[in-house]
């Protein structure tokens, strides 16, 4: 009933999807007014079929219906509900069948959004790309990727595994991957209005502005989606990192990053007209990045621990991913003229030149993850050999471009458009440069040392002077309602950034480790803490038996790192225990390998101590916060008549 | 001039490198390195490929080969006789250079490290041209009249008061 049920949901998605495309885009070419305004109600059905197959899978992960394939695979009736729901993204086909619904939830959001505007061609040919694009997912879900497939014969009494027990011993798996796939997905809208624009030959500034809050939330959402994957690595994995430059991470932050050089470039042609071909080639290599990612991660061609298994969609999604960007490079191509930008960038020294930098810094780091992350391949491919590109390439390379770009974060919301004086810098950068200067003295009064995390705090507190700085003056304008807007929802955003960049380079270049070995009741001190064995407590389920080493922390509170062996899997987990601190973070862990025995005379104890973890996701909330102001309307809305760049006076001096 | 503007001048900005660079100083020449030899031997073991994991590092990876491995390098790090170095190319003598995770600057390798300078040449060198361009059609267009000016001022008094970003 559920396979029926969802297959033929699928099936409705598949149809209108195709027949949306189609039907849209002959009314578009034949001028069909009637035909055009019928092209919303495609994407109205696309939601119902999408819905009914989620619907339907959901409930066969519930029911335990054994029939499917899938859920003899991640169904079990020993998991709890939560991660029942997120059962449905812990392998291909269901994460193929979140990405289905997710589209058809932007589809139709767009077709509500324009309903009133079903006349306007651009409009019109967006849906039709939207259209496509679920068409290709729709298909992709319903033939080799179904979810629907069905099971071979079990026995009476049968009982699947789960999902990985991994993917079922933290809240936040309920959260990360639905935000990152809203995330990446979203990105589809404007990439969607991009290729409308170029067909229509509208590749002025509207399709930009029809856009632009549909690009922000996306980005934002990405964002949030990549903080938790972080925070969730953190509490789960037990290494104490949040991020490894895993292939699947690479995935992630690929469209991140030329998603973030198109929500600064695309400022530019807003107000000056310029950077067309840019704006559009990176919205282009970011809807196409999220499809390459998606199949390095579904094709089994990368190892990493996240990727899924090798399944039969490598060759759409590799397909797909030409598609888009042939097409692509062919309407830009064919569009060339008419994209040529009207006006010219002054200086480098402006606000336009500073933009132009940031995306050049961008595309270079997105540039060095991408070869990082397919370079395996390529030794593959052309040696025939096998080699790893880790974590310490990636951390070598970022370290100079994370700098930089703190340094461009500091000066650039100073900078006035068209160009600036000697004297305008000086007078603008003077507090930000010195709440540099005090942050890195504050760093070397605690003992911070090593050259790149004292630059990291210098340029951090330089950064976060200057949106500080800019939030001050639109406050003192404005009131609350300073915060509000781009520019200063921007600079809201800048400081999560900067928090996050500052956390980063401290829990990077000051984490210290230890292994304690702990006798029952012993009291051991390192690095500050007081650690003291207090004995072995143990948790037995229908679904795990958990062993957690009970452990004094400072003589305050006990904490519990644990080993939980998930008993269908026949798998070990260890599971952290941390003192979370305004400075640092205590983490505790036991080896999943050997957990002790509940009269255990001794426990092995890894400790890490953490400086500034908490930051992080300080930061991320700071950024979601000024991601969202960013996204309302500011009370002013400037006209194209307005002077780039207010005159300075003398009492304008901060 | 105001007291605030004197107070912006540019020796108060020398002031400010001279205390910025002496800080820098200070700070980064007391680099210890790894207080202790835990830390050494994370920062090792995260330069090491877990063998027969999917892409973790040694460091990450709670496998037992991984394990092992951590145990050749705690003891080599407690021995005290090798450097960092030394300990890395033992282990790649044991189990294969695929197991470091920095690649070679040597061979085929050596491309994932000329490629990204390559590209920030192609992109500092894009810029140079494209502001040679833009220069070049600022001043073909001519010294601006009185005229422009006027017209630019006209429009400045009419907005005045808006920010400055």
């Amino acid at each position: 009933m559920s396979a029926a049920l969802g297959n033929a949901g699928l099936l409705i998605a598949l149809v209108a999807a195709s027949v949306g495309a189609l039907a849209t885009s002959v009314a578009i070419i034949g001028e069909n007014r009637r035909a055009l305004r019928q092209a919303p109600m495609y994407a109205a059905i696309i939601v119902a079929g999408s819905v009914l197959a989620v619907v339907a899978m959901q409930w066969a992960l519930f029911s335990r219906d054994y029939s499917i394939d899938f859920v003899q695979r991640v169904g079990s009736s020993t998991t709890p509900a939560l991660y029942n729901v997120a059962a449905m993204w812990s392998a291909l086909e269901g994460s193929i069948l979140l990405w289905v619904i997710v589209l058809a939830l932007f589809t139709g959001g767009v077709a509500l959004r324009f309903a009133k505007r079903r006349d306007d061609e651009l409009v019109a040919w967006a849906l039709v790309v939207m259209y496509v694009v679920m068409t290709f997912f729709a298909l992709v879900s319903f033939g080799p990727a179904s979810p629907f497939a069905p099971g071979a014969t079990v026995p009476v009494g049968f009982d699947g595994p789960g999902p990985n027990p991994l993917l079922q011993n933290h809240i936040l798996v309920l959260f990360h991957p639905p935000l990152l796939y809203l995330g990446y997905i979203g990105f589809t809208v404007p990439f969607a209005f991009a290729i409308a624009a170029l067909i229509t030959g509208r590749v002025g500034e509207g399709w930009l502005l029809e856009t632009r809050r549909w690009a922000l939330l996306s980005w934002g959402l990405l964002t949030i989606g990549i903080l938790l994957g972080g925070w969730w690595s953190y509490e789960v994995l037990g290494w104490s990192g949040v991020w490894a430059w895993d292939p699947v991470e690479n995935a992630s932050l690929l469209p991140w990053l030329t998603g973030t050089a198109y929500i600064h470039s695309v400022l530019v042609q807003q107000r000056r007209g310029m950077l067309r071909v840019w704006n559009l080639s990176l919205l282009v290599a970011t809807f196409a990045l999220t499809v390459l990612g998606t199949f390095l991660t579904r094709s089994g061609v990368i190892n990493s621990v996240h990727a899924f298994a090798a399944g039969e969609i490598d060759g759409y999604l590799l397909g797909f991913f030409g598609v888009v960007v042939v097409v692509s490079l062919g309407l830009i191509g064919w569009r060339g003229d008419a994209l040529r930008a009207p006006g010219r960038i002054d200086s480098p020294v402006s606000r336009e030149g500073a933009f132009l930098a940031n995306n050049v810094v961008f595309a270079l780091f997105a540039f060095i993850v991408l070869l990082g992350t397919v370079f395996p391949l390529l030794v593959e491919v052309f040696q025939d050999r096998q080699t790893v590109v880790g974590a310490p390439y990636f951390d070598r390379l970022s370290m100079p471009i994370g700098l930089i770009l703190l340094f461009l974060m500091a000066v650039a919301p100073v900078l006035p458009w068209r160009t600036a004086s000697a004297g305008t810098l000086r007078d603008r950068l003077f507090w930000p440069a010195w709440c540099g200067v005090a942050s890195l003295a504050v760093a070397v009064m605690v003992g911070a040392d090593g050259l790149a995390p004292l630059l990291a705090f210098l340029l951090g507190g330089f950064a976060g002077g200057a949106a500080g700085r800019q939030l001050v003056l639109a406050t003192r304008r404005q009131g609350l309602r300073g915060l509000v807007g781009r520019a200063n929802g921007g600079m809201l955003v800048h400081i999560g950034v900067i928090l996050i960049a500052v956390a980063l380079a401290a829990s990077n270049s000051y984490t210290h480790s230890a292994t304690l070995t702990i006798g029952r009741g012993e009291r051991v001190e390192w690095s500050g803490h007081s650690f003291e064995f207090v004995g072995v407590s143990t948790e037995v389920t229908a679904r795990a038996d958990v062993v957690m080493a009970d452990v004094l922390l400072d003589d305050t509170k006990v904490y519990a790192p644990a080993v939980t062996t998930y008993l269908q899997q026949g798998m070990t987990v260890p599971t952290p225990s941390v003192r979370t601190g305004w400075t640092s973070d205590v983490y505790l862990t036991i080896d999943g390998n050997d957990p002790p025995a509940t009269d255990a005379d001794e426990v092995v104890l890894r400790v890490f101590v953490k400086p500034m973890v908490l930051w992080l996701w300080i930061g991320g909330a700071v950024m979601a916060i000024g991601t969202v102001l960013s996204a309302l309307p500011s009370r002013r809305s400037r006209r194209p008549t307005d002077p780039t760049s207010a005159p300075i006076t003398s009492g304008q001096h901060v | 001039m105001s007291v605030p503007y004197r107070r912006k001048a540019w020796p108060s900005w020398a002031a400010m490198f001279v205390v910025a660079v002496a800080l820098l100083a200070i700070g980064s020449t007391r680099d210890s390195g790894p207080l202790n030899p835990g830390d050494r031997i994370d920062a090792i073991s995260r330069r090491v490929a877990c063998p027969v994991c999917d892409g973790e590092s040694v460091f990450e990876s709670r496998n037992p080969a991984s394990e092992a491995i951590r145990a050749e390098i705690r003891a080599s790090v407690y021995d005290g006789v090798a450097t960092d170095d030394e300990i890395l190319s033992a282990i790649a003598n044991s189990y294969g250079g695929k197991v470091l995770l920095v690649p070679s600057s040597s061979g085929f390798d050596a491309l994932i490290w000329a490629l990204p300078a390559a590209g920030l040449m192609i992109g500092l060198v894009g810029l140079w041209f494209a502001f040679k361009r833009w220069r070049a059609e600022a001043a073909a267009l001519g010294v601006p009249t009185e005229g422009d000016y006027d017209l630019v001022e006209k429009a400045r008094e009419q907005h005045r008061g808006t920010s400055d970003d």
